[in-house]
């Protein structure tokens, strides 16, 4: 454990932030509301739309710098602030308008004022006009609303923009905004250039003056209150390249801060913070006086900014992304580009920080390889060890293979790092929007059973068109023949949600920061970037997969059943079939190393791999499939009837990849060695696999060096990611029952770390219950 | 006759009986009989059908299959006595109330089981232990296995009363990387009143073990009341520095086995006592301690 506390200031800044209670942010929503109104009539492209939108917006911005921030400028108005998107999924959102405050969980202040304007202004505005609504004909809107309210079928993300991509920092922090003028300058001097191509270049420009100007409102601000050290940052950066890491840090967060305004507060992703700081942290140490505990405390201070950024979601939306995420990843450790360990002092004092300071934000993960160094990964485990769900575990063993299969060049894929819950992608140059969609694929299942409709609850019937099901293979074809007629709605949906946020809604800030996007003089939206992808994930594998197995032995070997009686009994709930539900539930599921379980959950993969690697995305990205669930096993569980495997209706699905709740018996290995066994290699897009410790387990020397081992056994077997929690239920229990006493109990829960107390009461009990690995 | 041995249970992922990730492996039998017993299940070596009353939904399937009209309809539900221990009820049983405790394997069937974990072992530098039961009755079966794990590598490791037969055991001993030995009551008749039979041979392995060199390490089970009296920690001690190895692992004793009894039909009396508290453990170690015998930290 590290001696490093945060300093007296640090702390009262993180009080601070606990005791402020998040706001709804509604100035963007209704400064983009004005400039459409006044300018969408007058001949502008859609780029140059939009960066005159957050020019504007920017010039507006009520800015405040707070006591003792050595990191400044918040992303709202408010100091933790749910910013309203209003063109794209903000308006959506707004259906809590009433609700925000008298909310049971993640409640939000809204302003009166800001309340009425909204309603009287922005709201029925955007009506026709947003994102979803201009991807759709009319007689398909309606369609596509009521499936996405209380979607039990797949949940579109990229309706709220596409933002899940890695910025290249380490590229801002080299050229400041000075240095990318210069290349969008350069590049309009290409006679070749189209007029299209011509007008995103001068929408850029109108970007880089607009984060020029904002930072300029800070230091403005901080002159006024005499802040002479902000000041003195704010003369250098974002214009010139930082000298320190103060300086590197504001310049990080100005441009984490606005991409977030400008495109969408999910997913903008932090990179390799430990590789392309080093070099200044060099610097910085060769100083005379250098102390690494200030540091330290920058880095605390910095995570408190990212920290401040919470997601606008109505109470409908919280069931499938509790937790207030925002998925700002950050990746530590991993290998250089000679495939060496890439771990140095920097990410040491990371770990410093990720262990004596929890924030919400940023997702931290650490890459793991067979060439790190052994202190290196024991510290990491001694972190995790201590609780808060932090980091979670990369394997680049898996991952950097799995990557170039995907088509990333071989010799790129050292420098991947993870994009918001879980995902892979290459640095500063992709636009992988992974978490384009998340799609309930255990409801393939109730729909074989439903002849394509799902089951009416409680009603036993004849299902003729399953008695010439015959074996699992014929029943998991008929599975395969569903996902793919109901993959290629999903397809028509989102390829036309794709296109109206290209046509009507392109992020020329963010897109400056994407490799490719300036010599390619395209939006990020419209396929600039030098990497395109959409990563979609399944939902519901473990519980797909011990159906499959429950049918296979009870059905068809055992003859117990037929599989319409099954059909019946999950349609009923198993009323009256609590026999048969016992029966079920003691076939071995996924997550005991048993043969027939763990080659049913493969078919599975494999068979959603096959549905989804056909396709390409609208800027000519391949689909990728990938495995997490955020909170959405919760919420289309909610919605499902009872299945085979036992699972009642309503109950949670399978949190990501990892086994059902409880079903895992046989302990962390066998659980763990089923996952290892599904081929890796066709994750890419990530997965999630949580594994649930009780404190005691992990104690001491010997716990800790137990739970190096697991990792390292599960990472040499070919397993790609884990995260564990450490933890007491009774804390939990404890939290439950008294959340003010325990606002600061962060926990990991799908991909990302969230604080207790701001989940669902369902998930809340769902961690608690969660199997609790103990030797 | 391939060899084979009565398993009742292979628990993974166990990090307390010896170094690193190891895999238990329970054998089923045992020659004395403890009154504090903790695995009162695995005293006979013969297979039994243990019941569990909390999981039964009584639907009887049981007793629909049961070939030799064994099954009660009360609270313990299998009659023994006519029981064959064929196992057909425990098929039936769709709610695991019924468990067949005891499966005979062959030392390549444990070892498929075992293997699972290989990839643990190595990265912790675990392996496997031999519990029980008292392992010991089954030289053939041990030395098998203890020679698969030898080509594999695995860390060996063996729990014993030490109630063996010196001259079979000797050379399978040589194949242990370590061996766990329980001093449980050093007086004749406090051993044979509360333990049963093997005294003076129990005393005698341990002797052996050290003069021999073999990678034994002591340990002792607190029960309150009957290991832990002040005559007999004394006596303990004193025999760890007549033998020249001033070490012993405190097991404290918990009552969990009880629970046990019933699930079997067992006819052992229970004890009735609360688990071992700390701050008497606290007590025990420090006299250890006082008198120049090293207490390992419980790993």
């Amino acid at each position: 454990m590290s001696k490093w506390r945060p300093s007296p200031e640090i702390a009262k800044l993180h009080a601070d932030h606990q005791e402020s209670r998040a706001a709804l942010g509604a100035e963007r929503a209704l400064h983009y509301t004005d400039y459409w109104k006044r300018e969408s009539g007058n001949g502008k492209s859609a780029c140059m739309l939009n960066a005159g939108a957050l020019a504007d917006h920017l010039e507006r911005r009520t800015i405040r710098i707070y006591s003792g921030e050595v990191i400044v400028g918040t992303h709202t108005e408010h100091r933790i602030g749910a910013i309203c998107h209003i063109e794209k999924a903000g308006s959506a959102m707004l259906e809590d308008l009433f609700r925000f405050e008298k909310r049971d969980v993640n409640q939000l202040r809204v302003e009166p004022s800001a309340k009425w304007a909204l309603l009287r202004s922005a709201v029925p505005y955007w009506l026709n006009r947003s994102l979803a609504m201009q991807a759709f004909p009319l007689r398909e809107r309606v369609k596509y609303a009521k499936d996405q309210l209380g979607a039990v079928d797949y949940v579109i993300n990229e309706v709220g923009g596409v933002a899940h991509f890695l910025p290249d920092h380490g590229q801002l922090i080299t050229l400041g905004t000075d240095g990318l003028r210069a290349e969008v300058e350069a590049r309009l001097l290409d006679p070749e250039l189209d007029d299209n191509q011509r007008d995103y270049l001068r929408a850029s420009l109108v970007s880089i003056e607009a984060v020029e100007r904002f930072a300029d409102r800070y230091r403005d601000e901080a002159m006024r209150m005499g802040r002479h050290d902000l000041v003195e940052v704010f003369n250098q950066v974002p214009r010139q390249p930082p000298r320190n890491l103060r300086e590197a840090l504001q310049l990080i967060w100005i441009f984490q801060m606005l991409i977030q305004i400008e495109s969408l507060d999910q997913g903008v992703s932090l990179g390799r913070i430990d590789q392309y700081l080093h070099p200044l942290y060099l610097e910085e140490a060769k100083i005379a006086d250098f102390d690494p505990d200030e540091v330290r405390n920058l880095f605390a201070a910095f995570c408190l900014k990212l920290s401040e950024v919470v997601p606008l979601f109505s109470e409908r939306v919280t069931n499938y992304f509790a937790g207030l995420p925002s998925g700002q990843a950050a990746s530590i450790g991993g290998v250089d580009a000679s495939g060496d360990d890439a771990s140095n002092e920097l990410t040491f004092l990371l770990l410093d920080v990720i262990e004596g300071f929890k924030t919400r934000q940023p997702n931290w993960h650490a890459r793991i390889s067979e060439k790190s160094n052994d202190d290196y990964v024991k510290r990491v485990v001694e972190v995790v060890s201590g609780g808060g769900g932090s980091p979670a575990l990369y394997n680049d063993d898996v991952i950097m293979p799995a990557m170039s299969d995907r088509g990333v060049e071989s010799s790129k894929v050292w420098n991947y790092a993870t994009v918001g819950c879980v995902e892979p992608a290459l640095s500063g140059e992709s636009f992988t929007s992974s978490d384009a969609a998340i799609f309930n694929l255990a409801l393939s299942l109730e729909l074989v059973f439903g002849d394509g409709q799902k089951m009416k609850p409680g009603q036993s019937t004849e299902r003729p068109w399953l008695h010439d099901i015959e074996s699992t293979t014929q029943l998991i074809e008929r599975i395969e023949t569903i996902t793919r007629s109901r993959i290629a709605g999903l397809k028509h949906s989102l390829d036309a949600v794709e296109r109206s946020g290209a046509i009507n809604f392109p992020t020329p800030l963010s897109s400056l920061t994407i490799g490719g996007c300036i010599e390619n003089a395209t939006d990020s939206t419209q396929g600039g970037a030098r990497y395109n992808a959409s990563g979609i994930q399944a939902v519901g594998v473990a519980d797909l997969a011990n159906s499959l197995a429950v049918i296979e032995k009870l059905v068809f070997h055992d003859k117990h059943c037929s599989l319409e009686e099954m059909a019946n009994a999950c349609a009923t709930d198993f009323e009256g079939q609590d026999l048969l539900r016992a029966r079920a539930r003691r076939v071995e599921g996924f997550g005991n190393d048993d043969p027939l379980a763990d080659q049913l959950a493969e078919q599975v993969v494999t068979m959603f791999d096959r549905c989804i690697s056909r396709h390409t995305n609208t800027r000519g990205g391949r689909w990728m499939p990938g495995y997490y669930s955020m909170t959405c096993h919760q919420g289309f569980g909610k919605k499902m009837a009872a299945m085979p495997s036992g699972r009642r209706a309503g109950r949670p699905l399978a949190d990501g990849l990892a086994p059902v709740d409880g079903s895992d018996i046989l302990g962390p290995t066998a659980s763990l060695n089923s996952v290892a066994k599904l081929d890796h290699q066709r994750f890419g897009n990530g997965i999630n696999v949580n594994i649930k410790f009780d404190s005691a387990t992990v104690k001491g020397d010997t716990g800790r060096a137990a739970l190096r081992a697991l990792i390292l056994g599960y990472f040499a077997q070919g397993g790609m990611q884990v995260q564990i929690n450490v933890l007491d239920p009774e804390v939990l229990e404890e939290a439950m029952l008294d959340p003010e006493s325990h606002r600061n109990l962060l926990v990991r829960v799908s991909g990302y770390c969230a604080y207790f107390v701001d989940l669902t009461p369902g998930m809340q009990q769902e961690l608690i219950d969660r199997t609790r690995q103990r030797a | 006759m391939p060899i084979s041995a009565p398993v009742f249970d292979v628990q993974r992922f166990s990090l307390h009986d010896g170094p690193g990730i190891r895999s238990l492996i329970f054998l089923k039998g045992c020659g004395l009989h403890c009154a504090w017993c903790q695995n009162p299940e695995s005293q006979s070596t013969r297979p039994v059908i243990a019941f569990y009353g909390d999981r039964c939904l009584e639907s009887f399937e049981c007793a629909t299959v049961c070939p030799n009209d064994a099954i009660l309809r009360d609270d313990y539900r299998i009659d023994q006595h006519k029981c064959n221990r064929c196992g057909l009820c425990v098929e039936a049983c769709a709610n695991g109330a019924l468990r067949l405790i005891g499966e005979d394997l062959t030392p390549e069937e444990l070892m498929e089981r075992l293997m699972a974990d290989f990839p643990y072992y190595e990265s912790s530098g675990g392996g496997i232990t031999f519990t029980g039961g008292e392992p010991t009755l089954h030289p053939r079966f041990v030395k098998r296995v203890l020679e698969l794990c030898g080509e594999s590598g695995i860390h060996t490791n063996l729990e014993t009363a030490g109630k063996f037969e010196w001259t079979t055991w000797e050379p399978i001993l040589g194949l242990l990387d370590l061996i766990y030995f329980d001093l449980k009551i050093l007086d004749e008749a406090g051993h044979r009143q509360n333990i049963g039979p093997g005294f003076t041979e129990i005393v005698d392995n341990a002797r052996r073990l050290v003069a021999g060199g073999f990678p034994v390490e002591f340990r002792m089970p607190l029960v309150p009341g009957l290991t832990d009296t002040p005559q007999n920690i004394d006596a303990v001690i004193s025999f760890l520095h007549d033998i020249d190895r001033p070490s012993i692992h405190l097991l404290e004793y918990h009552n969990m086995g009880e629970a046990k009894i019933d699930v079997i039909q067992g006819c052992q009396p229970k004890l009735g006592l609360d688990r071992y508290s700390d701050d008497r453990l606290d007590v025990v170690r420090r006299e250890f301690l006082d008198r120049g015998i090293e207490v390992p930290d419980p790993s």
